[in-house]
């Protein structure tokens, strides 16, 4: 080998080995710089769409692919500082359509960051630029229910349920939560169109009956609980039956449950319950 | 009745001149290896969709969508840009364009040929990249038909972008045509923000400036249909249409003064 080739061996040597040492320094560096440093200076969604000129949803998609492998570290204690302002400012900026961005977001914000209003936002956001998209009031409904805001959670259900597309369970399952708020006459309503509905599939409707049969009957002893306890107040003894009810004008007629059966009644209880005693069964 | 033969006679001829320069540009290209480009960007393709599994939580189909309408649109754009801005100036300096104008060829149909050889090389990559494309989709059980008008508006872009090339081509050397069809590029796609910024402006001189310049600039943004495409958005109706005849005009004036351009270029200086 002549000298020439020789000294050309020892400086790419040298300078393959102080790479390899200044890389590895630079990585311990990089390591113990601020977390959340890198997010800070990301550009609102506004600039970067006007600076993709046209690649837009291209752009979308690859800070959505960062964003999912940076949420996704569990060393980075603060890294839910910027969550809302990447999904919710940049990446479902550039592309307004990602309903994938949305709910993900939403998600990180509600499990991960704690943030059920900061998901909610999110959320809504998608909502009101898509319309037609009945997922994203559906995950806003379940969001709402598991952060215990019931009223929420009818709420979105019901925007769901009215997006032609929704599948029968989303009004199943605002039906089932009316149920669970205490507003049992409206979640009987609710079940009660389900059920009379020509579009609902078999399964849909089976579930409807028993919703209904079950709905029907807690409905029609809470009344008949409080039309006795208005009996009582305003006479001083608990009635002998339901007739006597229907006698003194309290109610109309006899009411009948699902089957068409009269409801029990023990005089000496004063308490009204369906006819196999179901009711406080279940 | 003369005249009506004579120009009967003459439309092959002014067609076999265009064919023929339009041939060669195409074969020139092609002997530039742009095909290996496309092979490789169909590999990477095929490859990149397959790893996006890994890294991505929901819908894998929108980002091989999308990446592979931006790949085609880029490519095609660099594409259009550094071969378009040296198709005139080579002819000139290796001084072929005195030889083929010696023939009974016009100089405007030098550079439509030239236009329409670039234009088969641009579409040829297109078509070779949607098909690579539509293979990765379809093996993904997703049908691609929801792309073609994207594709169809990318193609005219290409077209308005190689006529910017060209007329830079006939006006300066080729590092300043392709930053000025470059910065034509970039203008085309921010045009949008023109009829904002004339809200914002006070005086009808400035309003009336604004204007002037929103409708001589390209409106590119306006053939930028890929996220319609992806999500399966409705169009206006007739939108793609209006949006290629929009196109297809203004390359077509933006040719006609590359034309102008060439038959007043001395080519002694």
């Amino acid at each position: 080998m002549s000298r020439g080739s020789t000294t050309m061996v020892l400086l790419v040597a040298v300078a393959l080995a102080l790479s390899a040492v200044s890389g590895t320094r630079l990585e311990r560096l990089a390591g113990v710089r601020v977390e959340s440093q890198e997010l800070l200076y990301l550009p609102n969604g506004d600039y970067l769409k006007a600076a993709s000129l046209g690649q837009a949803p291209f752009l979308a998609d690859v800070i959505y692919l960062w964003a999912i492998q940076f949420y996704a570290s569990y060393e980075r204690e603060d890294r839910f500082r910027y969550v809302e302002h990447i999904f919710g400012s940049v990446i479902v900026t550039l592309d307004p359509h990602y309903i994938d961005a949305y709910w993900m977001g939403a998600m990180i914000l509600s499990v991960e960051a704690h943030d059920i209003d900061g998901a909610l936002r999110l959320l809504d956001r998608g909502m009101e630029r898509n319309p037609d998209n009945w997922m994203l009031p559906w995950i806003a409904a379940w969001e709402s229910y598991h952060s215990g805001r019931l009223e929420d959670a009818v709420h979105y259900f019901d925007v769901a349920a009215n997006i032609p597309g929704a599948p029968d369970s989303v009004r199943r399952m605002k039906a089932g939560l009316l149920g669970k708020t205490g507003d049992t006459r409206k979640a009987l309503e609710l079940w009660l169109e389900i059920y009379n509905d020509d579009e609902t599939d078999d399964r849909s409707r089976g579930i409807a009956e028993r919703q209904v049969r079950r709905l029907k009957h807690r409905a029609d002893i809470e009344d008949l609980s409080r039309i006795i306890a208005d009996f009582v107040a305003r006479t001083g003894r608990r009635p002998t039956s339901i007739e006597e009810l229907v006698e003194a004008g309290d109610l109309y007629s006899l009411p009948l449950d699902f089957d068409g059966q009269p409801y029990l009644y023990d005089p000496l209880t004063g308490v009204a319950n369906v006819a196999d005693g179901s009711l406080f069964r279940d | 009745m003369s005249g009506g033969l004579e120009s009967t006679r003459r439309l092959p001829r002014i067609d076999a001149a265009i064919r023929a320069i339009a041939l060669n540009t195409f074969r020139e290209a092609i002997r530039d290896r742009v095909l290996y480009l496309l092979l490789v960007f169909a590999l990477i393709l095929i490859v990149v969709s397959q790893l996006l599994s890994l890294l991505t939580v929901g819908d894998e189909e929108k980002i091989i969508a999308d990446m592979g309408l931006s790949a085609i649109s880029i490519f095609g754009v660099l594409t259009a840009v550094f071969i378009g801005v040296s198709l005139v100036f080579k002819e000139i300096e290796r001084r072929t364009v005195y030889t083929l104008l010696a023939n009974p060829v016009r100089r405007w149909q030098f550079l439509l040929g030239k236009f329409v050889g670039l234009m088969a090389v641009l579409l040829m990559n297109v078509v070779l990249m949607s098909i690579a494309l539509s293979i990765v989709l379809v093996l993904r059980g997703q049908p691609p038909w929801d792309l073609v008008p994207a594709l169809f508006l990318i193609t005219i872009e290409l077209a308005v972008v190689t006529s910017f090339a060209l007329l830079f081509s006939t006006l300066t050397n080729p590092i300043l045509a392709a930053v000025w069809t470059f910065a034509s590029y970039v203008a085309g796609h921010l045009a949008w923000s023109l009829p904002l910024l004339r809200d914002k402006v006070t005086g009808t001189i400035g309003k009336w400036v604004c204007d002037a310049v929103y409708a001589v600039m390209p409106h590119l943004h306006r053939l930028d249909i890929k996220a319609d495409a992806v999500h399966g958005l409705p169009l206006p109706d007739g939108y793609v249409w209006m949006a290629a005849l929009y196109g297809v005009s203004y390359a077509a004036v933006i040719l006609l003064l590359a034309s102008v351009a060439f038959e007043r270029k001395d080519f002694n200086r």
